[in-house]
């Protein structure tokens, strides 16, 4: 059985998470799509703390000491989880970051020499307007 | 051949001018391409009175991406060949033309200006060692001999421009030069020889030499087996 402080400590957790969660997303602090994540997690404590059979269940089933051992071993493979997909997720918005500043580079420099062949100066590398300085 | 010089600038306000001023006047027909990296210092004011083209990215985004930069350009004005050269003064412009003679010749798409080809330096210190460790990984996951994999002055063909400009997680670095040395004879080497930097900051102390082999070891070997 699940230790009933367990139990209580969970759903405290999960109510106080949710309060935080909604709070957040009201002052647009988090986008809706990335705050389910976290509310999904908070409903499943609630769940488990009030229906403890489920976790009494699997544990019998994988062989583990106890209950709260289950809890706590689901807990921390979720939150590996959701670490490895933010370090993904982060790869990727750093490669996007660098592709614009690349971009802005590389327009900036087109622009500069489309203007410098325009006017007709001798060397297009010159910068007379001071046009690359930001 | 038309070859572009990428020249990656990040707080080199010391050397740049120096360093392209000698690439220039040693190699007139090849182009020059400063890619500034977000640099805090005035390396943006002193790029601009280099004779060459400038590329400002607007915030520090790293070698990988300033490398990038200049190979997106190399793509757009239909280059055959890009030479990676230092801001900081260590690399030689006469080796420009050899490296260009070694990449036609061989048809490789790598060419690496090695300080150590002809066994008349040896690497030493701590870098030394490292610049080993990876020749020996190099050698036991592609069977390539590269005798200075870790030289940063390379000049690479259209296909690894291509390759830069357009993939994900493309670095200069020895990893990539890894994979492509599996086809054999795509990475070739000249003699050459280098400066010590000119002025500023090495990138490459005890630490970071630590953190770097450790990081490129293991990439040679995640990269043998994941692509």
């Amino acid at each position: 059985m699940l230790p009933l402080q367990l139990r209580l400590l969970l759903v405290l957790g999960a109510l106080l998470a949710f309060v935080v969660i909604s709070n957040r997303v009201r002052r647009e602090r988090i986008l809706v799509e990335d705050a389910i994540f976290w509310m999904v997690l908070a409903a499943v404590l609630v769940v488990l703390a009030i229906f403890p059979q489920i976790a009494v269940m699997a544990s019998q089933a994988l062989g583990f000491m106890s209950a709260s051992n289950f809890v706590f071993l689901a807990v921390i493979v979720l939150l590996f989880w959701k670490a490895f997909t933010n370090a993904s997720e982060i790869s990727r918005l750093k490669d996007k970051v660098n592709e614009l500043a690349q971009e802005i580079a590389l327009e900036r420099l087109e622009h500069e020499e489309a203007r410098a062949q325009a006017s007709e100066e001798p060397r297009e590398e010159e910068d007379p307007q001071g046009e690359l300085a930001r | 051949m038309r070859v572009l010089a990428v020249v990656p600038a990040f707080n080199e306000e010391q050397c740049l001018f120096a360093t392209v001023d000698m690439l220039v006047q040693a190699c007139p027909d090849v182009d020059c391409l400063i890619v500034n990296d977000g640099s805090r210092d005035r390396t943006a004011q002193v790029a601009r009175r280099c004779a060459a083209r400038v590329a400002n990215l607007p915030v520090n985004t790293g070698l990988t991406s300033a490398l990038k930069t200049g190979m997106k350009y190399a793509q757009r004005h239909g280059y055959d060949a890009v030479v990676q050269f230092d801001a900081d003064g260590q690399h030689l412009p006469r080796y420009i033309p050899q490296l260009a003679a070694a990449l036609e010749e061989g048809g490789a798409h790598v060419a690496i200006a090695s300080r150590y080809l002809d066994g008349s330096v040896r690497p030493t210190g701590a870098r030394g060692a490292g610049s080993r460790l990876i020749t020996l990984l190099i050698r036991i996951t592609t069977g390539a001999v590269i005798t200075d994999p870790t030289s940063g002055m390379r000049m690479y063909d259209r296909q690894m421009i291509r390759l830069f400009a357009q993939g994900f997680d493309c670095a200069p670095e020895p990893d990539t030069i890894a994979l492509v040395a599996r086809e054999q004879g795509a990475v070739v080497e000249i003699q050459a020889s280098m400066r010590e930097r000119q002025g500023g900051e090495s990138y490459l102390k005890l630490g970071n030499v630590l953190k770097y082999m450790a990081r490129t070891c293991l990439s040679i070997i995640m990269l043998r087996f994941l692509r």
